[in-house]
């Protein structure tokens, strides 16, 4: 902003060479304005309306949710306290108390039932409904209690609620809701000021944060969907956080007036076998022969500079019940080469594999990588990339087949596996009776030590089964200013409270 | 001039009408984008209760009367990611597009009427060849190559201007040169060979022999002549310019209406995307029939035609 003031100044004949410190002084002169640079503009500015990342960004900074989650991906209070469970299906949340949202109404276990009541309604179409539907109801306990009804034992609750569940940021009652598409009112450490649609949002501080005023002053997020831009305005002193750069931007922006942050994503790279057609891939010594064939290891190393995270099941390492002790199949291509053998594949066979491409980072280069390590073994892959809107008309009909490389994310087991594994579900292509009653009874279990037992036990058969390989977490990466103080998150959530310039 | 204003409006209904129904079903041929608004997470149930809702289980010539019937009265309908009026956005953002577009444009005519007249009198000296390089140059350079080529020397580099948005004139600048280099270069070398072929015409020689100064020669009675064939090119440059925009907004963070049809369609906003085609169609239309009719006062022999 300031910079263009100075431009016509710096136009007028400065030299070259006297215009990097002359920019320098003008970012410092923006004071405490933190100028974030992201793919998309926001889309609404009502939490519940969305089912976008950046627009997620936007909310996390205006509205709260009940539970927030930190660096470590641990769940701490944010506008609840504390809270238990009474029995098996019922959450009790205790509120904090003189929070305020930023109109000045009293935030209590009215605005928590009006907020879930809103998103739970069907014909609202919160389009992340899914995420809070096994909440029945919630019912007020008296103005600082809350409870969360659930049908069955509900161990994910805390996953329902905390700012990755989009519909789950609290919002004011009253006529505050009806205008939160463009005039969001939350309880959050930034005030709404200013959207100017595909070019900014623009918003505050506020003073009376209930976590302590923030550092910024300002807060602006940019939509810039041009990477190569992104960065320019990153060097250039335009924004202080950028987001979604790639392995080859980060040599040259370490250093200088820029640094780059690094942290594996809890979202999964995999590799899952359609088992329900009559293919090779329904022989679990092919799925382990697989397993051995491809060195994720070398492509971690070459496509992706060694960064991310190597997991040797499909759960993020820090996700719950994940067992450091677990181990990946190595990589062993005479292995799998006798494996198929066994198996009666001695010439190899063909497979399709079906996916998207050019969504996540480096997805292609890592399946055409995996492809020619199983051509190596003899086994030949057809691959299929699909366009996202016929993708999920295929999926919408299970058609998706062979290797499938779909992705997903999820920091519990229930969270992946049940969707992934169970029978019948939707995205399973795998069918096994005894993983089936685990994976329930996992979700059905409320203490968290029975259920890592239970989990640890389906983690044996699927190890051994197979129906996936397992690759990595690829890492999130951000382009900041050298002088900002700021930590990226697994889940790729922009958190803002405690962001400051050193 | 009635009869021929009437063929052309009425070909021009024809064609914004067919471009209706193309972006209706081309955009559906991709599946509905039921599944692309809910988390990756969500059952089938849920999918099938959110079509539902959106009516995209409806029969598809079921949904194309409704879109008709309801784009005639000007309704677009609401946008499926924004929930706002479609046509509305569109509108939102056309002055952005257009400030860029005609800024474009200016920048163009600016620089390619003088070359074009100035290589055209000097054709084959020196003046002509270096203008006859440049115009190439223009032309064959991919407007995402310029415009990350001016970022990275004005931007990063000398720190002159700012790499992107929409703001005062410094952030005009660079998006205005990348989209008017192609335009440029098309005006300059079609003004330049008209020019040509006027100037060697008969009642050119005429008027030379009459002993009329050279400027009135060439600025009054040569280009009068030679503007045609260029006035039907700028005309279609318009088009072109504000189709170019799409990726010049793009990659300078431009919030103008090529950035919103790109985000529609890669977020299948059916009802974004038709509003923006239709608009685009009858805009270029509209331009198309100005420049016809400006031909008719231009040039008397079309309108008997």
């Amino acid at each position: 902003m300031k910079r263009r003031d100075f431009a016509p100044l710096l136009g007028s004949g400065l030299a070259a060479s006297m215009l990097a410190p002359g920019s320098r002084v003008a970012a410092q002169a923006q004071g405490r304005t933190l100028v974030i640079a992201q793919q998309n503009d926001a889309l609404t500015m009502d939490p519940a309306r969305h089912s976008a990342f950046p627009t997620a960004n936007v909310m996390f900074a205006i509205y709260d949710g009940l539970v927030t989650m930190d660096e470590k991906g641990e769940f701490k209070p944010a506008l609840a306290l504390s809270w238990s469970n009474p029995d098996p299906t019922t959450w009790r949340f205790v509120l904090r108390q003189g929070v305020k949202f930023h109109n000045g109404q009293d935030f209590d276990a009215n605005a928590v039932k009006f907020t879930f009541d809103r998103a739970l309604n069907p014909e609202f179409r919160a389009p992340y409904r899914s995420r809070i539907a096994a909440i029945r109801s919630v019912q007020v306990v008296d103005r600082h209690t809350v409870d969360f009804k659930t049908a069955a034992p509900f161990p994910t609750m805390l996953f329902s609620l905390y700012e990755a569940s989009f519909a789950a940021m609290i919002v004011p009652p009253g006529e505050a809701a009806e205008k939160l598409a463009a005039t969001p009112v939350g309880t959050g450490p930034f005030r709404f000021v200013e959207w100017r649609r595909d070019d900014r949002v623009v918003l505050e501080a506020n003073p009376d944060y209930w976590g302590g005023r923030p550092a910024m002053d300002r807060v602006i997020f940019r939509p810039i969907r041009e990477p190569r831009t992104r960065i320019a305005e990153l060097r250039s002193g335009g924004a202080h956080i950028v987001a979604d750069i790639t392995p080859e931007d980060m040599p040259g922006l370490q250093g200088g007036s820029t640094k780059v942050a690094n942290i594996a994503s809890e979202f999964l790279y995999f590799f899952h076998f359609d088992t329900t057609r009559d293919t090779p891939l329904k022989d679990r010594r092919v799925r382990q022969a697989i397993n051995h064939a491809i060195d994720v290891d070398a492509i971690q190393r070459a496509l992706l500079g060694g960064l991310g995270q190597r997991i040797a099941t499909v759960l993020p390492t820090d996700a719950f019940a994940y067992d450091p002790a677990w181990k990946p199949y190595p990589y062993d291509p005479a292995r799998a080469r006798a494996l198929l053998a066994e198996a009666g594949y001695a010439d190899g066979f063909t497979i399709p594999l079906t996916s998207r491409r050019g969504r996540y980072l480096k997805d292609f280069e890592i399946m055409e990588a995996s492809i020619g390590y199983l051509r190596r073994v003899g086994i030949r892959v057809n691959a299929n990339y699909l366009e996202p809107g016929v993708w999920a008309q295929v999926s919408e009909r299970k058609g998706r087949e062979g290797l499938i490389f779909g992705g997903w994310s999820g920091r519990d087991p229930d969270l992946v596996w049940y969707p992934l594994l169970v029978t019948g579900q939707y995205q399973s292509y795998y069918s096994n009776p005894q993983l089936d009653a685990l994976l329930q009874q996992g979700r059905s279990t409320i203490d968290p030590a029975e259920r890592r037992r239970i989990y640890a036990q389906a983690r044996e058969i699927i190890h051994e089964d197979a129906p996936f390989l397992p690759m990595l977490q690829p890492p999130l990466l951000y382009g900041l200013a050298a002088n900002l103080d700021w930590a990226p998150r697994t889940d790729g959530m922009i958190n803002l409270r405690q962001a400051r310039f050193t | 001039m009635l009869a021929f204003l009437v063929t052309r409006l009425l070909h021009a209904v024809g064609v914004v009408f067919g471009v209706a129904v193309a972006v209706f079903f081309l955009i559906r041929l991709g599946g509905d984008p039921t599944a692309l608004f809910l988390p990756p997470e969500a059952t089938l149930e849920e999918i099938q209760r959110v079509r539902h809702l959106m009516g995209f289980d409806r029969p598809l010539p079921l949904q194309f009367l409704d879109f008709l019937g309801n784009a005639l009265r000007g309704d677009f309908g609401l946008s499926l990611r924004y929930e706002q009026p479609a046509m509305g956005l569109v509108l939102e953002r056309l002055p952005a597009t257009l400030e860029l577009s005609a800024a474009a444009l200016a920048l163009s005519l600016a620089i390619a009427v003088p070359l074009g007249i100035l290589t055209a009198v000097q054709r084959g000296r020196v003046a002509d060849r270096a203008g006859l390089l440049f115009s190439l140059v223009g032309q064959s350079f991919p407007v995402f190559w310029l415009a990350i080529m001016l970022i990275l020397l004005l931007s990063e580099t000398w720190q002159l201007l700012p790499p992107s948005g929409r703001g005062g004139w410094q952030n005009l600048v660079m998006p205005a040169m990348a989209l008017a280099a192609y335009s440029t270069a098309i005006i300059t070398r079609l003004l330049r060979s008209s020019m040509i072929e006027v100037l060697q015409s008969d009642y050119i020689r005429t008027a030379r022999s009459k002993g009329l100064a050279s400027g009135t020669v060439i600025f009054v009675h040569a280009l009068r002549n030679a503007a045609i064939p260029t006035i039907t090119v700028v005309g279609l440059q318009v088009g072109a310019l504000l189709g170019g925009a799409v990726i010049t907004e793009e990659i300078f963070a431009w919030p103008g209406i090529g950035r919103l049809a790109i985000q529609s369609i890669t977020n299948r906003d059916f009802t974004v995307v038709q509003a923006f085609v239709v608009f685009m169609a009858v805009l270029i239309v509209s331009i198309n029939l100005l420049v016809d009719i400006l031909y008719a006062l231009l040039d008397p022999r079309i309108r008997r035609r």
